[in-house]
């Protein structure tokens, strides 16, 4: 009976060590239809004109300056398509939309798997400061999932104490705790997985990264957990920023704790609580219909909902 | 009153027919997520798997961890559990432990009443456990992994697996036969 108790002991762990190794992915099969692959890339880093408000306006007359520019930045693995139903939706509107694409991302396979989280970050920071020194001063944001943590985590730094103040920023389904359970152990397990694979529609293979490298995962829960341990010891708002959380109440992705995290541990410059609006709905950036497979009436009315509150802060 | 009495003394017929009653302080860390803090009792029977099977019953708080003067999510899990001692007769012992109870969190304002805020606990675990025969106390760590039993989206997102706590324990009652 010892004996064979020993066996169990010592077997068992090598057993499990020999099939996770067995079980070890190496680099995924790329295919030139994914995003992942080399030749397709997003398409904003072809025509930066047509979606950064700095590149499409270089030397902004007196009326551009005038003008309210919202800065729109997608979130982990997609790419500018995230935010086009709003360009789009914002065609005639009086204000700007400068929709950003993070570094790292829209890119290669390769490109996504070195990239940091703070390289996510510099694509915000450039566009902002390249808006600021041309003269802009009504300039807002709206970040959805891991966006909602870079610009958070651009708060809890103070970066906007020597900058101009936002005056709007928005956050769509933000993450700082993440819903799936295995996320947070990536970074024990990931070296054994080497990738995770999404199974999205392949017109979404276009748009969003297939294959995500563990050690991006790792990226995004570094700078989630920052942000996390920030808003527990407490975020001030930039002075004069106005900010609303939107968030599904059963997001898939993005646990709508996040929401609550932030709630509980920003504050606007005079003392009161962000702004939240939590959305009848079960996907992640609601903001986000096309491509979906479905549309139900109430996803389509929540999103313009939410176009139209943020239309209205920026007119 | 009379239910006093009927709880003292079953208490006291417990602690008699025990082999080992043992309470502590529980220290626990969730990986990539929140310490929690509490307390922790254990018991052996006398007559049953003496020194090898214990029941225990642990209470974790957020609010003696992270959330203590922060502004972290106060939650509290209740946790009863049923542990088995293999190489009982060593001074170290290697635990194999199967926890379940329930996981409550407070969302405080009332726009966050229709989230998610609880979750049942179901988790196996591994861990040592050191009892020098000359001292009090023994020391139990262990590392475990919460099976989440409902879908994602429908439990608090501070409700994460991996765990990982140190408890030490006072020996309230040892019987040495």
């Amino acid at each position: 009976m010892k004996t064979s108790l020993k066996n169990i002991l010592i077997a068992g762990p090598l057993f499990l060590a020999v099939f996770l190794f067995s079980a070890c992915s190496d680099a995924p099969e790329i295919n030139d239809s994914l995003l992942d692959g080399n030749v397709i890339f997003d398409p904003s880093l072809y025509a930066p004109e047509d979606y950064l408000v700095s590149a499409k306006y270089p030397n902004p007359s007196a009326e551009d300056l005038d003008k309210h520019i919202l800065i729109a930045s997608h979130g982990y693995s997609a790419s500018t398509f995230e935010w086009q139903e709003f360009v789009d939706w914002s065609a005639d509107a009086d204000y700007r939309v400068s929709s950003l694409l993070l570094d790292g991302h829209g890119r290669s396979y390769e490109d996504f798997k070195a990239s940091k989280w703070e390289d996510w970050r510099a694509a915000i920071i450039r566009e902002f400061e390249l808006l600021e020194n041309l003269g802009y001063t009504k300039i807002s944001f709206v970040g959805s999932s891991t966006s909602g943590a870079l610009l958070l985590e651009l708060m809890e730094t103070g970066y906007f104490d020597k900058h101009v103040k936002p005056k709007n920023i928005f956050f769509v389904d933000p993450i700082v705790v993440p819903t799936a359970k295995l996320q947070t152990i990536v970074d024990i397990v990931g070296p054994m997985l080497v990738y995770l694979e999404v199974d999205q529609p392949a017109e979404e293979d276009k748009y969003w990264y297939r294959f995500r490298p563990y050690q991006t995962i790792n990226e995004l829960n570094e700078v989630i957990q920052k942000v996390r341990k920030g808003l527990e010891k407490g975020i001030v708002a930039p002075s004069g920023t106005f900010i609303k959380s939107f968030h599904s109440k059963f997001d898939p992705t993005a646990s709508t704790t996040s929401t609550v995290l932030i709630y509980k541990g920003l504050r606007l410059s005079d003392g009161n609580k962000i702004a939240v609006q939590l959305m009848d709905s079960e996907i992640h950036v609601f903001t986000r219909l096309s491509l979906r497979p479905s549309v139900s009436a109430l996803e389509r009315s929540n999103q313009q909902d939410v176009f139209a509150q943020m239309a209205a802060r920026l007119n | 009153m009379k239910n006093y009495f009927l709880f003292i003394l079953l208490f006291y017929t417990g602690i008699v027919e025990a082999q080992q009653f043992n309470v502590g302080i529980r220290l626990q860390k969730t990986h990539q997520m929140y310490w929690e803090n509490g307390v922790s009792a254990q018991y052996s029977f006398a007559n049953f798997k003496p020194d090898r099977l214990f029941v225990g019953f642990d209470f974790v708080t957020s609010r003696l961890g992270t959330a203590f003067n922060s502004n972290a999510l106060k939650q509290d899990s209740y946790i009863f559990s049923g542990s088995w001692h293999f190489f009982k007769k060593r001074q170290v012992h290697l635990v194999g432990r199967l926890n379940t109870g329930y996981l409550t969190t407070d969302l405080e304002a009332d726009i966050f009443a229709q989230l998610p805020s609880s979750a049942f606990l179901l988790a196996p675990e591994f861990g040592l456990n050191y009892s020098p025969k000359q001292l009090p106390f023994s020391l139990n760590t262990g590392i475990g992994f919460y099976v989440n039993m409902l879908e994602e989206s429908k439990t608090p997102g501070t409700f994460q697996p991996l765990y990982y706590h140190l408890t030490l324990y006072y020996k309230l009652f040892e019987n040495k036969k």
